[in-house]
């Protein structure tokens, strides 16, 4: 694919080099500060990274430049002139498009009505036109995509494709692209990354917020590195992995330990269990989960591990088979039976499924703790919530809501929130879209529990993370248990393989 | 800033709260106030009571009228009667009138609130049962002529023999009411028109309230027309709208041989005169003058007043209480029948309410040659012998 | 940046926000008013003088002010659990009938006055009764409650017009206009001189500060918080929505059902088929404007009370019709309403 020689991009509206520059830019949410006098120049023609670990203030940045959020502080020039905007159809008619994680579209519509979707202010919409235009623009960046199909047909790839020719047919000059690699196959990921070059060349700007610094590295021509809101350096090609690393960590994280510890009695015991859900349901699965041993869930979403989770936590019940806990039989029973048992569950959506948006970080600690009694203690969950804070490194107060907490925090403030002694952890994804620091500190935080001889299962979609932390390795694939090995008698490509469905 | 918003606010209020007493009930000598149930320009019962308002407004100098319609728990929810009599009086009401039966509880509490005010309750019997405190009379007119009328101008007409009658809830005074169009009915067809008892149907159908309350209240429209659609040709209605009239005229313009009597106010047949054979209304205006006069001149009593229609003219608007004004569409020699029937019955020379008359379940209402006393005929217990319909609830 | 500064801040905002809206709100509704052809000046004007005119003007408004917030109390504990408790019309009419039956019971019994106190428990359990219908109806079989509580309220409807026209009718008369209107020592003894119940009063009062307390200072307010927020993640915390929702819906319906009981005792004196005066649905709106805070909602429930009562005034002195508050009133919610969003939006970016 890198081969192929591409053709030059010939924009359909006036090509219009646009040089970027942010002065001091300021973003408050009440007290806390997400971005805190940042200033940067992004050059017309290049791709330029925006690196950092979780919440330290990329995607508040991005945001502010494509028009979503307004700046507390600060100005923005676009060629020299202040440039003053607050919404991202504004952003949009002086050129800067933001290509999101999830693609704004209409999932029931046509590849192609999408396309014209905002396109277009007249009543009679020439069709044939939009087509041509459609074809041209995907053949030229390298793109298939198939007009007639619908969108909820298409992969995440290709519907991010479908999102990039369409905010350059509007007119778009400066693209903003929010970890447009999350999800996507390395296939596309090639399309991706030699389509945003070829558009540089043009003389277009594209600005990259990644965590993932391989990718980064090979794209971009400058980056800037943001950490804690502010700015923490800034970087030219030829890169150093190593000082890119000390911008981003401040000191470069160490890999986490696996300490052999021999499993004990199982604790968990799935016998032919089935039940329907999500995409294939979960049929047949036998296996069970002992003592001390943590057990990675392994394949693509959606095959069935989410299933198994919920299984394991009485959220659901299965249509057949057998659960037992502790070596009585549990299955039929509903969630609050399995917690009282010890099980804990932690699933991916935090702010959906784990949280609550709107009570603060003191208000969860009450709502684990107080159990008993009518009034409630607040001076002791405020003192518990302090505690909590400091000790998992939560950058929050005890009375900020939830919501204003990013990513990584309010994993952080989850695994707080976790009960002294559980004897077993459900946890569903539970490193996703953090950085590698936020990554192995969790670790070394759920190992105490497995020296504690509780039994932790984990799903992830990082094949890598699975390797390094668990000892045995479940992977489904379309609602199936197809392998359960020990992970030193297997390796990355025969895992890829058996989640790919291959043996 | 905001504390001293807060402070102007507290002063205005406190302003008001003292100004408002003294500021309002000078002036006027005599200020009345009028509680309608319905809207004022209903065409029909609270109309005539409005205008009934007006004529004494006319008559008596210095005499101002305040008035409030649409009194009732379905278009004013959570206004009650004491609270608005309240408000009458602060804006110096010395006599206060309320022209509904419905009325009959809250005007009373509002009599005992204000035992220096007057209070007149129109068609109510606390004074007959002693209920009603020394401020508080009734007044009302003998409508029972009127209906008398109105069934035997519809029994005159109808080909088919079967009148509807549109009563509204059912109590003594709408029995009393139905029974007198029914008597009336019966006269003209047994006696006048010598034709056979039994080929007289009178139905009475009940739609539960004074007027359409949608969602409570059957509707009348639907009752009207039903009447019209089982062969029934004439309507008299007993509710305090115009529905019936209206729909008789919808189906005479569809090609139907209908008729309707509406009731209540003088002007309820405009618009609709070919449907129309006779309206049976009040005419409050005498009535009020003379109560208003007593209120005036300080020697109110609690009294029971049930007014008779001036035979001499039915239709003079300054001594009558209760009129018939036969419609367009009545033929003359029904007419003539009708006005000999109005000069008996005025002579005294004829009594509908003189038995034998027996009541819907056969019981002896009136023995043979039995002539009913004003309360036998006020306490109406029940429909008669011969009239379909409910007498009481199921 | 210190908590001084901080506290005056957030004052200052909020005293822009109130008169922003509060300007809104006046030129909204003096458009609407010239569109229809009232005087703005003197509509405003009577409706205030209604309202606040008198002391007896003041204890009628008082008197509306009563069931209102009674309902909108009850309102707090379902919109905190993410209930929209539509029913709460039917309650108030069920705790209303459960009333009538219990002093229809008690005419000419010996000790009335007991069965006078014994009404209001009847008119919370029949309302509360009457929600935990609705409840049962959402979590046992998963009806939305706005369904299931606009199928009550007609049921409610229809029960108290069976009721009305067929069971406890007044001896011998069938009308709609309700029941036998009950002795004098069966009613709630008012205060004399601006005919007020200082019992309504006071529970009222007492409703207020326990719904306060409760959702602000207890377990179970916070857990009702929790589960309208995300009742998902809510499981994962040990709670068990359908528990809570059950609580709260039998709280709404308990003090809707006593204000039902209160219109019954102390203002219509006896069964009318429209006994709840739309106060249900005015309560939602109270609750939404007051952004579900028990204070605020105290008193933008004696706003709309005042209004209730002062725009009587409107047809006895400028002879306008005075369904125009109900207009009014709307123009209010929504402008209040939008203001509030702009505002949010505003301050969100």
């Amino acid at each position: 694919m890198a081969g192929k020689a591409l053709h030059p991009v010939t924009c359909p509206l006036s090509p219009y080099f646009m040089r970027i520059e942010l002065h001091d830019i300021h973003k408050y949410y009440g007290v806390s500060r997400a971005n805190y006098g940042i200033s940067l120049t992004i050059e017309p023609g290049t791709i330029h990274g925006i690196l950092g670990e979780n919440g330290a203030g990329k995607s508040t940045l991005m945001k502010i430049m494509a028009g979503i959020i307004r700046k507390s502080r600060g100005t923005i020039l676009i060629n020299g002139q202040p440039a003053d905007y607050c919404s991202p159809e504004q952003a949009m008619k002086l050129g800067l498009g933001m290509l999101y994680q999830d693609p704004l579209d209409f999932p029931s519509l046509t590849v192609l009505d999408n396309f014209i979707l905002g396109q277009t202010s007249t009543v009679r919409i020439r069709k044939q036109a939009f087509q041509c235009r459609l074809n041209r623009l995907s053949e030229q960046l390298g793109f298939s995509l198939n007009p007639d199909a619908p969108v909820k047909s298409l992969t995440i790839g290709e519907r991010q494709q479908l999102e990039l020719i369409r905010l350059l047919a509007i007119g778009v000059d400066v693209l903003i692209l929010d970890e447009p690699t999350t999800g996507i196959s390395d296939l596309q990921k090639d399309v991706l990354f030699n389509a945003l070059k070829a558009l540089a060349a043009e003389g277009k700007s594209v600005i990259l917020v990644s965590h993932k610094l391989e990718d980064v590295e090979n794209l971009c021509s400058r980056v800037t590195v943001l950490r804690h809101g502010m700015l923490s350096g800034n970087m030219t090609r030829p890169f150093s992995t190593e000082a890119l690393l000390k911008m981003i960590f401040g000191t470069p994280p160490l890999p986490p330990l696996l300490s052999p510890i021999p499993p004990g009695y199982p604790i968990l015991v799935m016998d032919t269990v089935s039940t329907i859900g999500g995409r294939c349901g979960l049929r047949n699965c036998s296996t069970q989960i002992r003592e001390g041993e943590i057990v990675g869930l392994a394949g693509l979403e959606g095959s069935g591990q989410e299933q198994f989770l919920r299984l394991a936590a009485g959220m659901k019940k299965p249509t057949q088979g057998a659960i037992m806990l502790n070596g009585i039989r549990i299955d039929g029973r509903n969630h609050y039976a399995f917690k009282d048992k010890g099980v804990v569950f932690m699933p991916t959506a935090r702010l959906e499924e784990g949280l609550i948006p709107g009570l603060s970080i003191a208000e969860h600690i009450a709502l684990q703790n107080n159990r008993k009694g009518f009034g409630l203690q607040w001076s002791e969950s405020l003192q518990k919530a302090e505690q909590q804070i400091n000790w998992f490194h939560i950058k929050g107060t005890p009375n900020s809501p939830v919501e204003t907490l990013s990513g990584g925090n309010q994993q952080r403030l989850l695994l707080s929130l976790l009960p002294e002694t559980p004897r077993l952890l459900l946890l569903e994804n539970p490193t996703r879209g953090l950085d590698v620091e936020s990554t192995h500190w969790i670790w070394e935080q759920l190992q105490r529990h497995r020296l504690r001889q509780a039994g932790i299962v984990f799903s992830s979609t990082e094949l890598d993370e699975i390797l390094m932390i668990a000892h045995r390795i479940l992977v489904f694939f379309d609602g199936r248990l197809t392998m359960d090995v020990d992970t030193k008698q297997t390796n990355i490509h025969e895992l890829g393989r058996a989640i790919a469905g291959k043996h | 800033m905001k504390k001293s918003l807060g402070l102007w606010i507290g002063l205005l209020c406190l302003c008001c709260l003292t100004s408002s007493a003294t500021a309002l009930s000078a002036e006027t000598p005599f200020t009345f106030g009028l509680l309608l149930v319905g809207p004022y320009n209903d065409r029909g019962y609270s109309q005539a009571h409005y205008d009934g308002g007006k004529y004494a407004e006319k008559m008596i100098p210095g005499v101002k009228m305040i008035y409030i319609d649409k009194v009732n728990p379905a278009d004013r929810p959570g206004v009650t009667i004491p609270q608005l009599v309240d408000d009458m009086v602060e804006k110096g009401a010395k006599l206060v009138i309320a022209n509904s039966d419905d009325m009959k509880d809250g005007i009373r509490e509002a009599a005992l609130l204000h035992p220096k005010i007057h209070f007149l309750h129109i068609s109510g019997d606390d004074v007959l049962t002693r209920k009603a405190p020394k401020n508080l009379s009734n007044l009302f007119g003998k409508m029972e002529y009127g209906k008398m009328m109105a069934g035997f101008a519809a029994a005159m007409t109808s080909k088919t023999g079967k009148i509807g009658y549109l009563g509204p809830l059912i109590n003594e005074e709408t029995r009393r009411l139905s029974v007198s169009c029914y008597l009336g009915a019966k006269y003209a067809w047994e006696t006048v028109l010598k034709r056979k008892p039994e080929d007289l149907k009178f139905q009475v159908t009940w739609i539960g309230f004074w007027f359409n309350i949608p969602g409570v209240t059957a509707d009348p429209t639907q009752v009207v027309q039903n009447f019209f659609n089982t062969g029934h040709d004439v309507v008299v209605s007993g509710i305090d709208t115009t529905e019936a009239i209206v729909v008789a005229r919808q189906k005479r313009q569809e090609g139907k041989e209908v008729w309707a009597l509406p009731y209540d106010y003088i002007g309820a047949c405009e618009g609709a005169s070919e449907a129309c054979l006779g309206i049976p209304y009040f005419n409050w205006g005498p009535g009020y003058v003379q109560r208003i006069k007593s209120s005036l001149a300080g020697n109110w009593k609690s009294e029971w007043i049930w007014l008779e229609p001036d035979w001499k003219n039915l239709n003079n608007p300054d001594t009558t209480t209760v009129g018939f004004q036969s419609g367009p569409a009545l033929s003359p020699a029904a007419k003539q029948s009708l006005d000999g029937f109005i000069a008996d019955i005025g002579s005294g020379k004829l009594n509908l309410f003189k038995g034998p008359l027996n009541y819907q379940d056969g019981a002896t209402y009136l023995k043979s040659g039995e002539i009913a006393t004003d309360q036998q005929i006020w306490y109406m217990k029940q429909l008669l012998e011969g009239m379909t319909g409910q007498s009481s609830t199921k | 940046m210190n908590i001084i500064s901080l506290t005056h801040k957030r004052l200052l905002t909020a005293v822009v926000d109130w008169s922003i809206t509060l300007i809104c709100i006046g030129a909204f509704t003096t458009l609407i008013l010239l569109a229809t052809g009232a005087p703005p000046v003197s509509t405003y004007y009577h409706i205030f003088m209604g309202a606040f005119g008198s002391w007896v003007k003041f204890g009628h408004s008082v008197k509306a002010w009563i069931p209102l917030t009674l309902c909108a109390c009850g309102l707090l504990y379902t919109f905190k659990i993410g209930l929209w408790n539509i029913g709460i019309e039917g309650q108030m009419i069920m705790g209303a009938v459960f009333a009538t039956g219990i002093l229809k019971w008690g005419v000419g019994s010996e000790n009335e006055i007991l069965f006078l106190w014994l009404s209001f428990p009847a008119g919370l359990v029949g309302g509360a009764l009457w929600a935990v219908v609705s409840g049962f109806l959402k979590t046992k079989c998963g009806v939305n409650e706005i369904f299931a509580g606009l199928g009550l309220n007609f049921m409610a409807q229809g029960l108290i017009l069976w009721l009305i026209f067929g069971h406890w009718k007044q001896p011998g008369i069938a009308s709609m206009s309700g029941t036998e209107t009950f002795p004098q020592t069966l009613w709630l003894p008012q205060a004399f001189a601006v005919n007020v119940p200082p019992t309504g009063i006071m529970l009222t009062i007492l409703a207020l500060c326990i719904t306060a307390y409760i959702l602000r200072f207890t377990r179970i307010g916070l857990n009702l918080t929790a589960i309208g927020n995300n009742a998902t993640a809510s499981v994962l915390f040990g709670l068990h929505p359908d528990r809570y929702m059950l609580l709260a819906m039998s709280l709404a319906g308990g003090l809707s059902g006593l204000a039902g009981c209160i219109q019954v005792v102390a203002v219509y004196h006896r069964l009318i088929p429209s006994i709840s005066s739309g106060y249900g649905y005015l309560a939602l709106l109270v609750v939404m404007l007051a952004g579900f805070r028990a204070g605020m909602t105290a008193i933008i429930s004696l706003f709309f009370a005042c209004l209730n009562v002062g725009s009587i005034q409107l047809p006895m002195v400028l002879q306008l019709d005075s369904s125009l508050s109900g207009v009014i009133q709307g123009a209010m919610v929504l402008v209040t309403l939008g203001v509030h969003a702009w505002r949010k939006r505003r301050a969100a970016s």
